[in-house]
């Protein structure tokens, strides 16, 4: 007894016997015949006339349809088969065919008529245009574009890099591609891949045509949802973008000053990243000053000094009791005539007064980090000394010699430790395009893990402080562009190259920083171990990394 | 039914090349279960499915391509140009020269067909029949994305040509010519066509833009009663009564019928186009399009109102047959378009 198969019957549910046996021997007989494309590409504009020498019609291509010559008489075929069954049938039942359907991937096969008649892909990108994610969730019958899982910003950028850089390499390998019909997927898709093209066009030089695909961008933009998912980040993008190509005067965003330290105070709050650093760091300090009386952290971005109070206590609680404490921290002049460091150290030393820890704090007060000078720092030769970086080395890059520099009066200073956060990304490279869709990749997985955050107001400022940094690395150049994210092993190499040597964190540090993440966090943060230093990600993709060194040792060492 | 619909597909394809058969029957299949029968469309699978093509400023085959968009009108133009000769100014975009100061270039402002429902100006078919237009007629074209039905009834598609037209008008970069002026052609296939009209009509009303001449290809026009060729085509070449039903239906407003002045021009509730500055006309109808009559209507009814119209009228021709270059008509159409828009050349 014939029956169709089982997609078949889904796609037509109300066909009486008869035409589930036509549809079924069309099943049967009409398998696609379309091979392999081979790898004369070709352009979806091209007009050549004829048969191209591959084979393909080249008039069907122009047009955006990749079929051989020899195919187009079994493909007029099918067509009309596929007509005269649904024209056979009433036009409420072909509706349903579609709105019921699983629908395939149209840049990888060269007519969905196939697919309607035998579930099989054939081919090949039609045209250039980004294709959908793919997402393993069949639609039953009967819910027209049923609404996916919110789009994850992350995957569709994936997914789009996937298409643009496999443009030529058409797998018919390429399992079933699934695909949700959603009208705001498909414009966050178009999105990100106009923001690629931007990107390129912006590096080529190419600005008046940049500036004309912000604009269709900023049009795109009014379809979707900017309050999260892709529309947001893409929004950022778009923002930043625009005024890289129409700011006159471009205002660096250097992420200092007293706003900036508001920003990173709410980031610290919304999101795990900063309470990540300053735990993993503060453990090795702590394991650093094991058994010292005076010990002496140099801070090279004080912030807020939130990073502080914890050590401070856990020294207090040591068995031996406390040692001396004194803190160094370095920060930016203040603009309101405030001494907002001298501020900060008053309150600290109010904390450890009351836990009975003898403390001294000075500020040194620097508008960048390479104008601190070593003897400013009161090291002296009878303490134990950390030095702790978050997220301040890359700010460096920008010079060959600053970093240098700093790494270099650290290094003379042989520290018990040095403590070293950064992002755990690549917008340092040199070609605009290539950091350009870095950032994008990193800062969606980073929206993304915010989306789990719900402490508000927490979150919407976290938002502004990491849409500042997207700016610097979108907007500005030179010594402006601050935000040289460089990845653990680009640092691993300078730091060697400087005369470090990497400290293991050890696997204690480990198990205490993944237990708290479990406790205070959202599901889908994770923090994973790389070759003795610790990353917190989101869904295994690492987005800040700490990492411990001290001085390679030069005859006699204080360890 | 079905016996009666597959001698309709044989006689189809003896009249037209393969790959056209398929082009054209590929978009039919598609467009018919993209229209539900309640009158609403099925937009997200029709953008999927869609062919489409980014702009290109590296030329290819002599056109190059990019896309403007308008913040004041939210409208996306796609403009095309021939390539400058001189290969170093290839993938420069200059938004500030005249395209020539001696000579006059022609640019055609153009809407693409779909009945006002399907297509894009990025889409695959109309990018690459306004690239030839580009080479074979020596002119520059800019075609207009304008917002379509059912989710933008009429007068939007209207509106947004007005719109588009007087954009090309004000664009220093479009003129050319010793006068320094924009020399516009409107054109447009079915729906297109019928845009163009409506757009030619408003301009000549404002006074504010000059029409040099009107280019419909096949245009979409219609009207309460079934015309003859209506009634013998229909099923016949790709197109349906039923289907051009559901497309007014889905354009004019809510309760109207198809003698409203958008669908029928010259009919009871027609505007009157005497003594309007209105331009000249090139109107190519095929004569295996159902609507032929209406459009042979259109040309009386523009001839009677004292307006020139030259008519090309093409046997055995079926919509789309411009898509591919692979026939006569493609020829002569091409032929027809160049020597109508540069006779006026100096």
């Amino acid at each position: 007894m014939l029956r169709p198969s089982r997609s078949l019957t889904r796609y037509l549910p109300s066909f009486p016997l008869a035409q589930h046996l036509l549809l079924h021997c069309l099943y049967r007989k009409l398998l696609p015949i379309m091979g392999p494309y081979d790898s004369g590409a070709m352009t979806a504009s091209s007009s050549s006339p004829g048969t191209s020498p591959s084979n393909f019609d080249g008039l069907l291509a122009g047009a955006g349809y990749i079929w051989r010559s020899s195919d187009l008489q079994k493909v007029a075929q099918r067509l009309e088969c596929l007509e005269n069954v649904v024209v056979t049938s009433p036009s409420d039942v072909s509706h349903l065919a579609v709105d019921g359907v699983i629908h395939h991937n149209p840049s990888v096969e060269a007519s969905w008529v196939d697919s309607l008649l035998s579930e099989l892909i054939p081919l090949v990108p039609g045209s250039e245009s980004c294709s959908a994610a793919a997402f393993s969730d069949p639609h039953s019958a009967g819910g027209s574009s049923s609404p996916c899982s919110s789009l994850n910003p992350a995957a569709v950028i994936a997914t789009c890099t996937d298409q643009s850089t496999n443009q030529h390499q058409h797998q018919s390998q390429q399992p079933l591609t699934v695909v949700c019909t959603d009208a705001e997927e498909d414009s966050g898709i178009r999105l990100v891949h106009a923001l690629m093209t931007c990107a390129g066009l912006v590096q080529r030089g190419d600005l008046s045509l940049a500036g004309s695909l912000v604009e269709e961008m900023k049009a795109l933009l009014t379809r979707i949802n900017t309050g999260r998912g892709i529309g947001k980040v893409a929004g950022h993008f778009v923002d930043a973008l625009g005024r890289r190509l129409y700011q006159r005067v471009r205002v660096s965003v250097t992420g200092v000053g007293f706003e900036h330290e508001i920003l990173y105070h709410h980031f610290y709050e919304a999101c795990p990243y900063l309470k990540f650093a300053h735990f993993t760091a503060n453990q090795a300090i702590l394991e650093a000053f094991h058994g010292h009386d005076c010990v002496h952290v140099i801070d090279l971005s004080l912030m807020q000094g939130l990073q502080w109070p914890p050590l401070i206590q856990a020294l207090a609680l040591r068995p031996g009791g406390p040692p001396l404490i004194k803190i160094t921290g370095v920060g930016p002049p203040s603009q309101d005539g405030r001494d907002s460091l001298k501020e900060i150290g008053l309150k600290l030393a109010d904390l450890a007064r009351s836990i009975n820890v003898r403390f001294s704090f000075q500020g040194i007060v620097a508008f960048r980090l390479e104008d601190v000078k070593p003897w400013m720092l009161q090291v002296s030769r009878n303490e134990a000394l950390a030095v702790n970086s978050i997220m301040q080395l890359h700010r460096l890059l920008w010079s060959g010699s600053s970093l240098d520099l700093v790494l270099g009066w650290i290094r003379n200073f042989n520290p018990n430790i040095l403590t070293i956060v950064e992002q755990e990304a690549n917008h340092n490279q040199s070609q605009f395009s290539d950091r350009f869709t870095e950032a994008l990749h990193y800062y969606s997985t980073l929206f993304d893990s915010l989306e789990a955050c719900h402490l508000q107001p927490h979150k919407a400022l976290a938002e502004m402080f990491v849409q500042r940094e997207i700016s610097n690395i979108v907007c500005c150049e030179g010594s402006a562009r601050v935000e040289r994210h460089e990845p653990l092993r680009k640092w691993r190499a300078r730091l060697v190259d400087a005369g470090f040597r990497p400290l293991n964190l050890g696997s204690d540090v480990f198990k205490q920083a993944s237990m708290l993440l479990t406790l205070f966090s959202a599901e889908g943060f994770s923090v994973e171990e790389d070759e003795g230093c610790l990353t917190l990600g989101w869904h295994s993709r690492p987005l800040i990394a700490a990492s411990a060194w001290q001085a390679e040792l030069q005859g006699n060492s204080q360890v | 039914m079905a016996g009666s619909n597959e001698i309709n597909l044989n006689e189809c394809k003896k009249i037209v090349p393969l790959n056209t058969w398929i082009l054209i029957s590929n978009l039919k299949l598609a467009y018919n279960l993209l229209r539900r029968p309640d009158g609403t469309f099925n937009r997200d699978l029709a953008e999927f499915l869609e062919r489409k093509v980014p702009p290109n400023t590296i030329p290819v085959d002599g056109v190059f391509s990019f896309d403007v968009f308008d913040k004041s009108t939210n409208l996306l133009n796609r403009v095309y140009k021939p390539a400058p000769i001189n290969e170093d100014q290839w993938g420069i975009i200059d938004l500030e020269k005249p395209l020539s100061t001696e000579v006059v270039v022609p640019v055609i402002v153009f809407f693409h067909g779909g009945s006002f429902t399907h297509s894009s100006a990025n889409s695959a078919i109309y990018d690459t029949f306004c690239r030839r237009l580009v080479r074979l007629c020596k002119a520059s074209v800019v075609s207009v994305n304008y917002r379509r039905s059912p989710e933008h009834r009429y007068p939007c598609a209207y509106d947004d040509g007005w719109a588009a037209l007087k954009w090309v008008n004000t664009r220093p970069w479009l003129r050319s010519g010793k006068d320094s002026k924009v020399h516009i052609y409107l054109a447009g296939d079915s729906s297109g066509g019928n845009i163009a009209h409506h757009v030619a009509v408003r301009a000549a009303e404002s006074g504010v833009v000059e029409v040099l001449g009107n280019i419909l290809l096949h245009p979409m026009f219609g009207g309460k009663k079934r015309t003859e060729s209506e009634k013998k085509l229909d099923g016949k070449y790709f197109v349906t009564i039923q289907d051009r039903d559901w497309y007014w239906k889905a354009y004019l407003p809510e309760g109207e019928d198809r003698d409203h002045p958008a669908c029928n021009i010259f009919g009871p509730h027609g505007k009157n186009l005497e003594g309007l500055k209105f331009p000249k006309s090139l109107v190519v109808i095929a004569s295996l399009d159902l609507v032929r009559d209406w459009q042979l209507a259109y040309v009386d009814g523009v001839r009677k109102a004292g307006h020139e119209v030259k008519l090309l009228y093409l046997k055995e021709a079926t919509i789309g047959f411009y898509f591919l270059p692979n026939n006569d008509h493609f020829c002569m159409l091409m032929e027809e378009i160049k020597n109508f828009v540069n006779s006026n050349c100096q």
